[in-house]
């Protein structure tokens, strides 16, 4: 840790960290439900605990790009944070806003509306926690007078997921429209901002990581920034089949939506360039597997199992199956969960006390325990959707009796969402065992 | 390639990719009224949206295919059971599925009178919106695959599509035509009944129907006015209320869940066809 101020990570971290586990434990929940029958019928449904799951992992990967972006601009900027007591006035308030507004979802306190679930309040606060976080980067930066691309990168991708932010405050009579303008939020967050904000991140820890070329590894950024877009924008067309929307966004959607993984290809390609160039020399091995293992993970769950079921041809037989949850899963914790932790583990060693004798044996046994469980319960997801396709849509077996023909997918589900969950633990484990430290050490990262 | 011709290249291709982005949504914006029926956008429609929100019902169902894969899609769901049934079931669904056979069940969720109309109503609203479509063939809640080979399409079917998979045509036997029929009559028949005995859906099996009504018949249980099975089927069809199978599922205080529309939906040659088709169930 070169900047005092840099430690505000820390405690950002660590609240994702204990969102993340209790984001597995309501996951468990709902998968088990998939079995049935349910003793928690009345007491805590199925609606209840997927919305907990989903938003737990919307507001614990938020707060990680907030920690990491805390950490990552001193650095890039050379310089300490504008305001550390704002920027734990903002990590308190949204810790708050988070806890409350899952604790309200008990209750079903909330939109009802997809992914936005959060009752406008909450949005008002979430909209609040964004401007100061906003506010303290830019005066920040404005202080140092140094802006790198990556940053810029970065610090655009979070400006515009605050902008594209204000569509999901207004209400619309036509449920139609309501669709066509949810997706402005959240297929525009995850396949575009997010993804820049991912580019940012990544680029930073290759730098960092491999010593590739600063010059080429961000003149490689715009382009992937490029692609992002240019496939991403249009490419919200995939969310458009089938709600009542006029009949040309199913062609466009489809041309577009395959384009899209041509950025994430490029991602990969260039992790993998910078890594080969450096031979992979820096002392912090665990985060250079995280790092690549983002790339690779992204371009196999956002990119491939996207490319899936992204065709207009195919998507008449797969759309709102079991399919859906197999990408959902996959693109999820590939890109924004690994990024995440990939940060995290490039920061901790300044971040906290080294052990004695300390070695990384735990986080490795973390990170492939987790690949190896997220591989497992993505082939359950896709395996049970391939079979709720055929019996259901293609051969008209009902939804209910089709369910019970794909139990075993469900037990293979759980199966391996355990072995997910017990790498995470290690994770948690890891991360909390040690002590925080708080003082500059120049030889740090 | 320099720095500057990435960023030129980024900024760009982003340009380009929102001004086309924002066109699409101008022109959408200019056929939404007419996709989607907007003048049939009721008070009561949005009433029914909003019960939709307030209950989480996205969170475990899917409407348009958007929203969880927990419990069955309900974007045709109203052209597949009629509105008695609908509200029936929302009074509280236990009467209609078991937990221990389907391992899964709604909870009841003591939704007012209104609230259950006017669900109902958004449900009736969203299942005309004009969606490309979707979906190519029936999503059913249960029962299906027992029916005969036609498979027919989300209750839209034209006759193209008809005609390719059970070819007949006004020549046809009464009783092929009748078979055709059981998959393409509007609501269609086969969402709530099957043909194999035993597996009862939305509505009974009518598999054995011949048998059964015969015993019917003859065992002085029955209320209506038919005499013989043509004249139970036809009755059956056109006023499902003359005489109720027992069952919580089936009917609330005599009335029939079954749809009373194909009177009207259906001519009489039609409705012969089908009778004839179903007498042969023995």
């Amino acid at each position: 840790m070169r900047y005092k101020s840099q430690s505000v990570a820390y405690w950002y971290f660590a609240v994702a960290m204990v969102l993340f586990g209790l984001q597995l434990v309501f996951g468990l929940l709902s998968a088990a439900k998939y079995l049935g029958p349910d003793p928690l019928l009345y007491i805590l449904p199925f609606d209840v605990t997927k919305m907990i799951h989903t938003n737990l992992l919307i507001v614990w990967v938020l707060t990680g790009f907030m920690g990491a972006t805390y950490w990552l601009i001193p650095d890039e900027s050379r310089t300490e944070l504008h305001s550390v007591k704002l920027a734990y006035v903002q990590l308190v308030l949204w810790t708050l806003m988070g806890v409350a507004t899952i604790f309200g979802y008990f209750f079903r306190y909330g939109t009802g509306n997809k992914l936005l679930e959060q009752p406008l309040p909450s949005k008002i606060v979430i909209v609040i926690c964004m401007l100061i976080f906003l506010y303290n980067i830019g005066m920040t930066i404005k202080k140092a007078g140094r802006f790198t691309t990556t940053e810029g990168v970065l610090v655009l991708g979070l400006v515009s997921s605050a902008v594209l932010f204000f569509p999901a405050l207004l209400e619309y009579g036509n449920y139609t429209v309501s669709i066509f303008y949810r997706w402005w939020t959240i297929h525009l967050w995850v396949e575009g901002v997010w993804m820049m904000i991912l580019g940012g991140f990544l680029a930073y820890l290759l730098i960092r990581l491999s010593g590739a070329d600063r010059e080429v590894m961000e003149k490689w950024l715009y382009v992937i920034v490029g692609l992002v877009f240019l496939a991403g924008i249009i490419g919200t067309a995939h969310h458009y089949y089938w709600v009542g929307v006029p009949y040309y966004w199913l062609p466009i959607g489809g041309f577009f939506s395959a384009l899209e993984p041509l950025a994430i290809v490029g991602m990969a390609m260039y992790a993998y360039g910078a890594m080969r160039r450096s031979g992979l020399s820096h002392p912090n091995v665990l985060a250079l597997h995280w790092t690549l293992g983002c790339a690779i993970f992204t371009l196999f769950g956002a990119g491939l199992l996207g490319l899936a079921h992204t065709w207009p041809s195919i998507n008449k037989w797969t759309h709102g199956t079991l399919i859906t949850a197999m990408h959902g899963h996959a693109a999820f914790y590939g890109a924004y969960a690994m990024i995440v932790l990939a940060m995290i583990t490039y920061a901790l060693p300044s971040l906290t006390h080294p052990r004695e004798n300390d070695s990384n044996v735990i986080g490795y046994w973390s990170f492939w325990l987790q690949l190896a469980g997220m591989f497992g319960m993505t082939l359950s997801f896709a395996t049970a959707g391939i079979g709720q396709v055929y019996l259901e849509r293609i051969m008209g077996m009902g939804y209910l009796d089709a369910q019970l023909k794909i139990q075993i997918h469900f037990i293979m589900l759980i199966a391996s969402a355990t072995l997910f969950t017990a790498g995470v633990g290690l994770f948690i484990f890891d991360f909390f065992r040690r002590r925080p430290r708080f003082e500059v050490e120049e030889s740090g990262s | 390639m320099t720095n500057r011709q990435g960023r030129l290249f980024a900024i760009g291709s982003t340009a380009v990719a929102a001004i086309l982005f924002l066109v699409m949504t101008l022109d959408s914006h200019r056929q939404f009224p007419e996709l989607t029926n907007a003048e049939n956008i009721t008070p009561e429609v949005t009433h029914g949206k909003d019960v939709w929100h307030k209950y989480n019902c996205i969170n475990c169902h899917t409407l348009f295919g958007e929203g969880a894969y927990y419990a069955p899609d309900l974007t045709k769901i109203a052209k597949h059971r009629g509105d008695p049934y609908l509200h029936a079931y929302m009074r509280d669904p236990s009467k209609f599925y078991n937990e221990q056979k389907h391992r899964r069940l709604m909870p009841k969720q003591d939704l007012s009178e209104k609230e259950i109309k006017d669900l109902v109503t958004f449900l009736g609203w969203v299942s005309e919106v004009d969606n490309q479509g979707w979906p190519p063939r029936p999503i059913l809640v249960t029962g299906g695959m027992t029916t005969p080979t036609t498979m027919g399409g989300e209750g839209e079917i034209t006759d193209a599509d008809a005609a390719s998979v059970t070819p007949v045509d006004s020549g046809s036997d009464p009783r092929a035509l009748g078979e055709q029929l059981f998959s393409t009559a509007v609501p269609t028949c086969k969402a709530c009944h099957s043909l194999t005995p035993g597996a009862d859906g939305a509505g009974p099996s009518l598999g054995g129907l011949v048998t059964r009504t015969k015993k019917l018949l003859e065992s002085g249980d029955y209320q209506g006015e038919a005499t013989d099975v043509e004249s139970y089927l036809h009755e059956s069809i056109v006023s499902p209320s003359a005489h109720v199978v027992p069952g919580d599922m089936y009917s609330a205080g005599s009335t029939s869940f079954m749809p009373a529309s194909y009177a009207d939906s259906l001519s009489e040659k039609e409705i012969d066809q089908l009778v004839a088709f179903l007498a042969t169930l023995k």
